[in-house]
C-alpha cells in the first residue's frame, strides 16, 4: 500500500516537474533550437533525467518529425520520463504560454495594429525578421550540404521553383522529397554492392 | 461548429506538413490561411509574423492561436492549437518507438537530407517575399531613399546576428524602436 502511494506521488512529482520545466522553457525561448538548448541544459545536466547520448538521439528524432521542435521534443522526453502522462504534462506546459499570450494579443489586436506608432514599430521589426531569416537559411544550408553539394543543390533548386511558381500544395513536395531521399539511398546502396 | 472543425482540420494539415524548424512553418501557414482559406490578408499575415517574434513559444503555436482567435474566438484558438500538435505528437511517438532499430540506416539519413534541403527552399521563398514587401512596400511605385534605408537596417541587423552573434530578439526590438524613432517621433 505504502509502495503504490509512493509510486503515485513519485509520478505526480515528475509530472509537475515536467510541466514546470517545459512551461518555463516555453516562456523564455521562442525558437526551436533555443528551446532544445534550454531543455538539454535543464533535463540532462541539472535533473539528470536523460543521458547526453539519449538526448542526442532524441534531437535526431525530433528533427525527423513534422511540427514545432518544442512540441515534438516535449512529447518524446515526457514519454521517456513518465510515459504517456509525462507526454501530456510536458506538451501542455510547452503550448500554454504562447496560447495565453496570443489570446490576449489577439483580443487587443485591432487597437494594437491600428495604432500608427505600433505599426511603425512592427514595420521596423519586419526588417529584423528579414535579417534573421538570412541568418537561419545560412545555418540550415551549411547543415544540409555538409556531406556533399550536388544532390542538396538540385533538391533545393527544384523545391524553390515548385514553391515559387507551381501553386500546388507543399504536402506533395514533402512526399516528393521523401521519395527522392529513398531513391538516392537505394541507388547509393546498389552502386556500393556492385563495387 | 463546422467553422471550428474547419479550423481544426486546417491546422491538422499544417502541423503534418511543417518540416525543418519554425521558419519552414511560415510559408505553409501562409498558403493555408491566406491563399486556401482566405482567413487573413497578406498584410495581416505580416503583422502576425512580427507578433510571433515578440511572443514566447513556437511560431506554429503562436500562429495557430492567433488565426484561430481571429476566425472563431477562443474555441477556434483551442481547436487550431490542438490541431497543429496532433500529427507531430503521433509521428514523434511512432518514430521514438521504432527509432533505436533503424537510426543509423542510410535510408533514413538520405530522407532527412532531402527534407532539410526542402526547408532551405521554403525559407528562401519566404525570405524573398518578405524582403520585397519590406524594401518596396508601395510596389510598383518605388521610394528609393526609403528602400536604401530599409536595406541598410537589414544589413546592420544581419551583421549583429550573424557576425556578432547577438541573439535575434533584442536586435529585432531595436529595429522596431529605430523605425519608430525615425518616422514616429522625429517625423522625418
Amino acid at each position: 500500500m505504502d509502495d503504490t502511494n509512493q509510486k503515485r506521488s513519485g509520478l505526480l512529482s515528475k509530472l509537475v516537474a515536467l510541466f514546470v520545466a517545459t512551461f518555463t522553457v516555453s516562456c523564455t525561448a521562442n525558437s526551436g533550437y533555443a528551446i532544445l538548448a534550454v531543455m538539454k541544459d535543464d533535463f540532462v545536466k541539472k535533473r539528470k533525467w536523460l543521458t547526453e547520448e539519449e538526448m542526442a538521439d532524441y534531437i535526431a528524432i525530433v528533427q525527423s518529425s513534422p511540427g514545432p521542435m518544442a512540441v515534438t521534443s516535449s512529447t518524446i522526453i515526457g514519454y521517456h520520463v513518465a510515459g504517456m502522462p509525462g507526454t501530456l504534462a510536458a506538451v501542455f506546459g510547452v503550448i500554454l504560454p504562447p496560447f495565453l499570450v496570443m489570446v490576449v494579443v489577439t483580443l487587443f489586436y485591432e487597437a494594437i495594429v491600428g495604432n500608427p506608432y505600433v505599426s511603425l514599430f512592427l514595420r521596423g521589426m519586419q526588417m529584423g525578421v528579414v535579417a534573421m531569416l538570412i541568418d537561419v537559411i545560412i545555418g540550415l544550408f551549411r547543415n544540409a550540404t555538409d556531406k556533399g553539394w550536388v544532390y542538396p543543390l538540385v533538391i533545393m533548386a527544384l523545391s524553390f521553383v515548385y514553391v515559387r511558381f507551381s501553386g500546388f500544395s507543399i504536402a506533395w513536395l514533402v512526399v516528393a522529397c521523401i521519395v527522392a531521399g529513398v531513391a538516392k539511398a537505394l541507388l547509393v546502396k546498389r552502386s556500393e554492392e556492385r563495387q | 461548429m463546422s467553422l471550428i472543425l474547419q479550423v481544426f482540420l486546417a491546422f491538422v494539415r499544417i502541423g503534418a506538413m511543417v518540416f525543418g524548424g519554425a521558419y519552414a512553418a511560415i510559408p505553409i501557414v501562409e498558403q493555408e490561411v491566406v491563399d486556401v482559406q482566405g482567413w487573413m490578408t497578406y498584410a495581416e499575415f505580416m503583422d502576425l509574423l512580427a507578433l510571433d517574434e515578440v511572443t514566447p513559444g513556437p511560431i506554429l503555436i503562436n500562429s495557430a492561436t492567433f488565426v484561430g482567435m481571429k476566425v472563431a474566438g477562443i474555441p477556434g484558438a483551442i481547436a487550431a492549437t490542438l490541431g497543429c500538435i496532433l500529427v507531430p505528437m503521433v509521428v514523434a511517438l511512432t518514430l521514438f518507438f521504432i527509432f533505436r532499430r533503424y537510426k543509423d540506416t542510410p535510408l533514413v539519413q538520405s530522407v532527412m537530407t532531402s527534407l532539410k534541403c526542402m526547408a532551405v527552399a521554403l525559407i528562401a521563398s519566404t525570405l524573398l517575399k518578405l524582403g520585397l514587401a519590406a524594401i518596396v512596400p508601395e510596389a510598383p511605385s518605388v521610394d528609393v531613399g526609403y528602400s536604401i534605408y530599409v536595406c541598410a537596417v537589414i544589413v546592420a541587423a544581419f551583421y549583429l546576428m550573424h557576425v556578432r552573434r547577438v541573439s535575434p530578439l533584442p536586435v529585432m526590438l531595436c529595429c522596431g524602436a529605430l523605425n519608430l524613432l525615425i518616422f514616429g517621433l522625429l517625423g522625418l
